[in-house]
């Protein structure tokens, strides 16, 4: 397993900080939808068989497989036939099941998400995850003290926000 | 029973069972399948335990000439940088060529075939139409299943729930499921989800296990490419602070006086095949001399913290306890204080240390205090649903629920959907006047207020009382975004810093509660109106990616 330690510089750069960008609220909150996305995605690295796609030696699922049953084979149909057939991303299926609600007037998806909670959010610092009493000015992100301010200046500040 | 001796082919009645005589329950056999996004349960409902397959194909960078279905992950040698395969998004299936060739595996002979046995299958709370619909291709045309049923899980668990604990039609029971997508929290009234108490966070093990890669990826070393073994660093090392405040003081202490720091052992794949926690914190065996450690500190429980607050990652949602006392306070009146009593908390994110004990102070905290509080983990929250299969089977109307392969080809699927959706779902309570659902609200604010955000009791300070109106303001500003039909009204309150606290709170829950903070709508950027208010509105830096 391939594993480097991240590197954490600690210079100072409290005097540029007056000379920093500050994101704007629009810039904030698209970042904190990526951040959002990225908690839900699958992978965070490329398929390591994509250079196999090409050639024959891709591996097939059936290659795993026995018989499946000892049914005749005749309605067996492949994944990618359904796939294929059934092929809708989730925001279509919220959006249908949205307006099939509409119109049934019945409860939907988007119906039980969660409300906002009333209770104020808590702090925590975003380089060691103590609390944090702190905000960075430019981007909003919360820090608990002069060195993990440092880090946070060094590696993601501003990052992301290109 | 031997399953050679059940093959009569194009049967109507699905299995032949021996005709009931004078029994009072109907012991219908069939095939059981919870079908998580993390993992399907499937067994054939005879046997005491389900097979746990995960619900995934996984591609090994070692092994390139083959793809591991399910549990054949255990014939992969290196398990690093596993790339994966997820037949779900967001809990609904949306990929039907990462499913299909998993169920082939599943009901092929190596896990459990479905023979001519009927099969009952679980699909999440509002299971999309045409997801539905190629549920029903799969099973009735390919598979040619006899007959089906399909239901969600949270059911299953409710009848197993009542029926173990002899319970009546009657009572009323809330079912917490917490799992690898989300956590749906769903009330049972007169044995029917009552639809509009139900809620779903966003949250659940795969948001956390992502939560916990990336910080370590921040904190220490680049993990972003080890979903499979942080999984297992976050099941083995994770648990659920009691107290927060505490909890991370004694982190903050160095040496011997921090008894929360853990030193794991990561998995190298060839001497070491799975992490485990070192001990003794100092002492590394011979084989661990070259192995990569872990450390963790406030990791291991700010992660679950998600559960519980999600605004620590700048959600915009409330946490599970909190969810399920609003859960309760949105059924009607006189169910309220039966269902703080069954409370059945279940799903894979039960098993984090301190879970239980959590919930039950939170629920017992927020909850009016006069009423009684029980909450029912069961010994193995992750079956705990495969096994109401079994109950299911055991209602004597059961048989006449399962729709053939007959009706199917006869009504098409359109019908046989509705037969599966409206079972156990009670849709007349929807239509309800939704006045008193507002008191309700109002009530459950004023039981927040001065509650605290750190799990146990906890004094409010003047501070921290300020900074609960200025969340409150903050809620009716972002409620803004969605429409400036009130700025005005809105910029009134903020001028007047003095006004009556009650007066802002109702506002701004009204505000929620019109918008009913949807995270689709707030995708589309929105100009916001007044900027200067919103400074702190993301806190929390998840981090970024860099
Ligand atoms: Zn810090
Ligand atoms: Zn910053």
């Amino acid at each position: 397993m391939t594993i480097s330690k991240s590197t954490l510089r600690g210079s100072n750069r409290i005097k540029e900080n007056d000379k920093r960008r500050i994101v704007d609220e629009t810039s904030r909150k698209r970042r904190h939808r990526k951040v959002m996305e990225l908690l839900e995605s699958d992978n965070y690295h490329d398929d390591p068989h994509a250079d196999l796609v090409m050639s024959k030696k891709v591996p097939k699922f059936e290659d795993n497989l026995e018989q499946r049953t000892s049914r005749t084979k005749k309605k067996e149909r492949t994944a990618e036939y359904y796939q294929i057939k059934y092929r809708k991303n989730f925001q279509q299926l919220v959006d249908e099941d949205r307006a099939e609600a509409e119109a049934n007037r019945r409860v939907s998806y988007m119906d039980i998400q969660c409300e906002e909670s009333p209770m104020p959010p808590r702090h925590f610092c975003a380089v060691c995850g103590f609390l944090a009493k702190y905000n960075c000015l430019s981007c909003g992100t919360r820090y608990c003290c002069i060195r993990c301010m440092d880090t946070h200046m060094d590696t993601r500040c501003l990052k992301w926000a290109a | 029973m031997d399953r050679s001796k059940v093959k009569r082919r194009g049967s109507s009645i699905g299995p032949n069972q021996p005709e009931p005589k004078l029994q009072k329950e109907i012991n219908i056999n069939a095939v059981v399948v919870d079908n998580g996004a993390y993992s399907i349960k499937v067994g054939l409902s005879t046997e005491a335990h389900p097979t746990l397959v995960p619900n995934c194909i996984m591609k090994a960078k070692a092994e390139r000439k083959r793809l591991f279905i399910g549990d054949q992950i255990n014939e992969c040698r290196d398990c690093s940088g596993l790339y994966f395969l997820l037949p779900c998004e967001r809990g609904y299936i949306t990929k039907w060529d990462v499913q299909k060739p998993i169920w082939d595996y599943i009901f092929s002979k190596k896990v459990c075939p479905i023979d001519e046995y009927p099969v009952v299958i679980t699909q999440p709370l509002f299971n999309f139409n045409s997801i539905q619909d190629c549920m029903d291709e799969i099973f009735f045309e390919e598979y040619e299943v006899s007959s089906m049923f399909r239901l969600n899980p949270t059911d299953l668990a409710y009848l197993k729930y009542a029926r173990d604990h002899n319970l009546p039609k009657t009572t009323p029971c809330i079912i917490i499921d917490t799992g690898f997508s989300f956590t749906h929290i769903i009330p049972y009234i007169n044995g029917n989800k009552y639809l509009n108490a139900i809620r779903r966070l966003n949250v659940g093990g795969k948001l956390l296990t992502n939560h916990l890669k990336d910080i370590i990826s921040y904190r220490q070393y680049n993990v972003m490419e080890e979903t499979y073994v942080i999984n297992q660093v976050k099941e083995d090392t994770c648990y659920v602070a009691q107290d927060v405040k505490k909890e991370l003081t004694i982190a903050a202490k160095s040496g011997i006086e921090n008894n929360i720091v853990r030193n794991y052992v990561l998995p190298d794949f060839n001497n070491i095949r799975r992490g485990y926690i070192l001990e003794n914190n100092s002492d590394t065996k011979e084989n661990e001399e070259n192995c990569q450690i872990l450390r963790l500190n406030n990791e291991r429980f700010v992660v679950p913290e998600i559960l519980f607050h999600p605004s620590d990652i700048g959600m915009k949602s409330m946490g599970i306890a909190e969810a399920v006392v609003k859960s309760i306070l949105c059924c009607p009146k006189q169910y309220q204080e039966d269902l703080s009593k069954n409370i059945v908390v279940i799903g894979g994110n039960c098993n984090f240390k301190g879970f239980k004990e959590r919930m039950m102070a939170e629920l017992r905290s927020l909850l009016p205090h006069l009423w009684d509080v029980k909450l029912y983990q069961p010994e193995d929250p992750i079956t705990y649903s495969w096994d109401g299969g079994k109950s299911l089977l055991k209602m004597t109307d059961f048989k006449s629920c399962l729709v053939t392969k007959e009706e199917y080809e006869e009504l098409g699927s359109m019908i046989i959907q509705q037969r599966f959706n409206s079972w156990m779902t009670d849709n007349s309570l929807v239509e309800e006047e939704s006045q008193e659902k507002n008191q309700e609200n109002y009530r459950y604010l004023d039981w927040l207020k001065g509650k605290t955000v750190f799990g146990k009791e906890d004094p409010i300070d003047v501070k921290d009382e300020c900074e609960q109106e200025d969340s409150l303001l903050k809620a009716q500003t972002n409620s803004q975004d969605t429409g400036s039909h009130n700025l005005a009204e809105n910029v009134d309150n903020v001028q007047q810093p003095a006004a009556d606290l009650e007066l802002k709170t109702k506002a701004s829950l009204k505000n929620i509660e019109n918008t009913i903070v949807k995270e689709f709508d707030q995708e589309k950027d929105q100009p916001s109106s007044n900027f200067s208010m919103q400074t702190e509105l993301f806190p929390f830096g998840t981090g970024s990616y860099l």
